[in-house]
């Protein structure tokens, strides 16, 4: 390739197209449950800020924790932490999913998919009885 | 990314660029074993959660200020902001290209740490405060 | 749903491209326009269209899509006898590389369907309608279907893809017992096609520094050679947060080779033998 004397290297042409990748690359189970343990990650960040704000509410005193108290209990407050919920949820298991391959375990692509849907349904089932669950103490 | 050959660099010279750093190891290890604290730890803290979903402010002050949930929401604190800053830091690095990523990078690290810092301070002071308030 | 072997097809598609803009980080001279459309022969009965990338370097012109409707009566079963069909019946100027055509040389990797495979081990029958046939994905083109693979090879040279041994050749062989000898399976069989390393986002982002599946999974291949008595050198070098910890096992690479062998577990391999020797 390199010593290849038809194809000449002229740093002044017109440089190569490259092919297209993420434009035209079909998404996997594979691609699609990695990104999407990105997304729920980097989601789940801006989740821990909220934390520090709850907690933070906690300690400035009742006032405070009211008022963010009823934030998170209106409507738009309450679709983002059912958003965050599931985002939990999916990166756990997707998570727990990636340890299990550290150990060198589920490589097979049988297993792979099988696992990927696993996390999809588990994720998708513990977000709504965490969510039934809250509503039934809550009364 | 597109590599674009050229006259003054070889092939080899191009991919073996400035050399392997020989480390890499360590934080990809303590991003597994955050994780691996964090599963028990986080499901603790959703379990609570839930408990307390339609509780009063008296009633979480009262458990957030017992040692055992105090001792665990700063382990959480802690492994939460560190499992984010290793995180943060390898999706900065995957498509921040630029000099830029070394100041994104800081600011994810320091901000985390920051933020950390404030929560547990938090959560110290409802556990040692005198009352609520 | 639930795929058993790389090798199958997929039936159901809920998304077929990934919902970004068409040219999303499209560099000018990479922009597709619209070619030109070949009709079938008259009388041809069963026609199956083929949408091919096509790009002349000669031309000065943007890549573009050229739309070829086969006589499939009048051609093989495989992708590969279609593009054979294209360029002796209607557009000679189709170029492509092909050696064996039975799926073990690896010069006919391109992009069928969104995924990268074997065009001679791919079924037409199996494909869309219409097919579509790019060149293997994020590599500079050097005319229609024919990529330049020079960096991907070269990071498989810096690997070092040979027998490391300090201790002096012995007379006869250099001996390994049939379990030794099975570590390497799955490993040894690859064709160095760069279906698994075009297919990997994470080479997309970071493939100047990033080495991919392929020439980790002959890394790997080294590494689990009990002949080989540099694992020291080879673990040093591997270990990098670019040259292997870009891979965040996203899985594609074991999706899509046509050998049906798995990097992913490569790669894992070498992650574990890192910690293994202190990290």
């Amino acid at each position: 390739m390199d010593s290849d004397p038809t194809v000449h290297i002229d740093p002044a042409a017109r440089p190569r197209p490259l092919s297209p990748n993420i434009q035209i690359y079909r998404p996997q189970l594979t691609s699609v449950l990695s990104i999407a343990n990105r997304i729920t990650g980097v989601i789940l960040s801006l989740g821990a800020v909220g934390l520090v704000i709850w907690l933070g509410a906690a300690s400035a005193g009742p006032r405070a924790f009211g008022a963010v108290r009823g934030i998170v209990g209106s409507w738009g407050g309450q679709i983002v932490l059912a958003g965050c919920t599931f985002a939990y949820f999916l990166h756990l298991c997707g998570g727990l999913r990636h340890l299990a391959w550290d150990t060198v375990h589920g490589f097979e692509l049988r297993t792979i998919y099988i696992s990927g849907w696993a996390v999809v349904a588990a994720s998708i089932g513990l977000t709504l009885a965490a969510w039934l669950a809250s509503l039934f103490v809550a009364g | 990314m597109a590599v674009i050959r050229s006259v003054r660099r070889s092939p080899l010279a191009i991919a073996m660029g400035l050399g392997s750093a020989k480390t890499g190891a360590a934080q990809w290890w303590a991003e597994r074993v955050t994780a691996i604290a964090l599963v028990p730890l986080t499901v603790w803290f959703v379990a609570a959660i839930i408990a307390h979903s339609g509780s009063d402010y008296l009633s979480v002050i009262s458990w957030l200020r017992s040692p055992l949930t105090a001792s665990l929401m700063v382990l959480l604190l802690i492994h939460v902001f560190y499992h984010s800053a290793l995180g943060l830091q390898v999706v900065i690095e995957d498509y921040v290209h630029s000099g830029a990523r070394f100041a994104a990078v800081i600011a994810v690290r320091l901000g985390c740490f920051g933020l950390a810092v404030l929560g547990i301070v938090d959560v110290l002071r409802v556990a040692f405060g005198g009352g609520p308030g | 749903m639930i795929v058993e072997s790389s090798d199958q097809v997929a039936r159901f598609t809920l998304l077929k491209r990934f919902p970004v803009p068409r040219n999303f980080k499209v560099t000018p001279q990479s922009r597709i326009e619209k070619g030109r459309t070949w009709p079938a022969p008259v009388g041809a009965s069963r026609v199956q269209a083929f949408e091919v990338y096509r790009y002349d370097p000669e031309s000065h012109r943007n890549p573009r899509i050229d739309i070829f409707e086969v006589d499939l009566d009048d051609c093989g079963p495989m992708v590969l006898d279609a593009l054979f069909w294209i360029k002796n019946k209607v557009d000679s100027t189709l170029a492509f590389r092909r050696s064996c055509r039975e799926g073990v040389c690896g010069s006919c990797a391109m992009n069928l369907d969104g995924t990268n495979w074997l065009a001679c081990t791919r079924f037409i029958s199996d494909m869309s309608k219409p097919a579509s046939i790019y060149p293997l994905a994020n590599l500079p083109i050097l005319k229609d279907l024919v990529p330049d693979t020079t960096h991907l090879f070269a990071q498989y040279e810096m690997i070092e893809p040979w027998l490391h041994a300090k201790t002096p050749t012995p007379e006869k062989e250099r001996l390994q017992s049939p379990e030794e000898r099975s570590q390497i399976d799955g490993y040894y069989e690859c064709i160095l096609c760069f279906c698994c390393t075009s297919g990997c986002p994470s080479h997309w982002w970071n493939g100047e520094r990033f080495l991919g599946p392929a020439a980790l999974l002959q890394a790997w291949r080294w590494l689990a050679d009990s002949r080989d008595e540099a694992k020291e050198e080879r673990l040093n070098a591997l270990e990098d947060p670019f040259r292997l910890y870009r891979c965040h096992t996203i899985l594609n690479c074991t999706r899509t080779c046509p050998k049906g062998l798995n990097p992913g577990r490569a790669i894992a391999e070498i992650k574990k033998m890192v910690i293994e020797r202190g990290g």
